[in-house]
């Protein structure tokens, strides 16, 4: 079969605002069948720019303009937990012994103590397949800063 | 916007195949049910809401780099986490 959209077998070009021209490999794709809550983008892909960093970018494949900055919430909030409805678990036909990767969002500022991550809805990455879910876990806030456990990492110039 | 009256126990259709109950009413709260295919999300308003604005604001983000918090190898390496399903009422 021939996708018409493609440069080339298997990649697909994007115009980034941000970063120019990438080819993604149609294998990076992650499909959102529902978009992002308010943003919309049925595929999207992750791109880094530097391999240090523990933000990625979370591209759309189709808007060139639109891509948000994502981070594993593992990495700053240890205590991070998913808990997801009934009705959300079915929708992303997902379950507890499901291999998922879970990703939230970043607002970035002008300095790292005013970055904010939304771990009231992250995003669930399973199969190629992504949806942006609302967890139910208590405290899970909408706006959690990112800074106190930064402040706990070790960093490069301490060791 | 259509306005329907309803009694608790009676329904509303949305195409074929979403059924919205008025459960329970009870001063200036209803309680009410959907039935929809499961592969359409569904929302309390509020929570959509704060949900696109926090997204719109992520979005705002300029491609400067991002800050290097830790020299950690496993940063974008993406959590393999379980999850939980939270039985609803």
């Amino acid at each position: 079969m021939t996708d018409l959209t493609s440069t080339n077998a298997g990649t697909i070009a994007i115009e980034s605002s941000r970063f120019g021209h990438v080819d993604v490999e149609a294998a990076a794709v992650i499909a959102f069948p529902d978009g992002l809550i308010g943003l919309g983008g049925l595929r999207y892909t992750l791109i880094a720019t530097d391999a240090k960093s523990p933000f990625v970018w979370l591209q759309s494949v189709d808007d060139g303009g639109l891509a948000l900055p994502v981070t594993n919430p593992a990495h700053f909030f240890p205590d991070f937990h998913l808990e997801l409805s009934e009705a959300e678990a079915r929708r992303l036909e997902i379950d507890e012994s499901t291999a998922i990767d879970i990703f939230v969002t970043v607002r970035a500022a002008p300095v790292l103590a005013d970055f904010v991550a939304n771990l009231r809805a992250p995003i669930v990455v399973a199969a190629g397949v992504g949806h942006q879910v609302i967890n139910q876990a208590p405290g899970s806030e909408l706006r959690a800063p990112l800074l106190p456990l930064a402040e706990n990492l070790p960093s490069s110039s301490a060791a | 916007m259509l306005k329907i009256t309803r009694r608790t126990g009676e329904r509303i259709i949305l195409g074929d195949d979403i059924i919205v109950t008025l459960l329970e009413v009870s001063g200036q709260t209803a309680r009410i049910g959907i039935d929809a295919p499961r592969a359409i999300p569904v929302y309390r308003e509020e929570i959509w809401v704060e949900v696109k604005r926090e997204n719109e604001e992520a979005a705002k983000a300029a491609a400067t780099p991002l800050p290097d918090v830790a020299n950690a190898e496993a940063t974008r390496s993406v959590a393999r986490s379980g999850v939980t399903v939270t039985p609803e009422e």
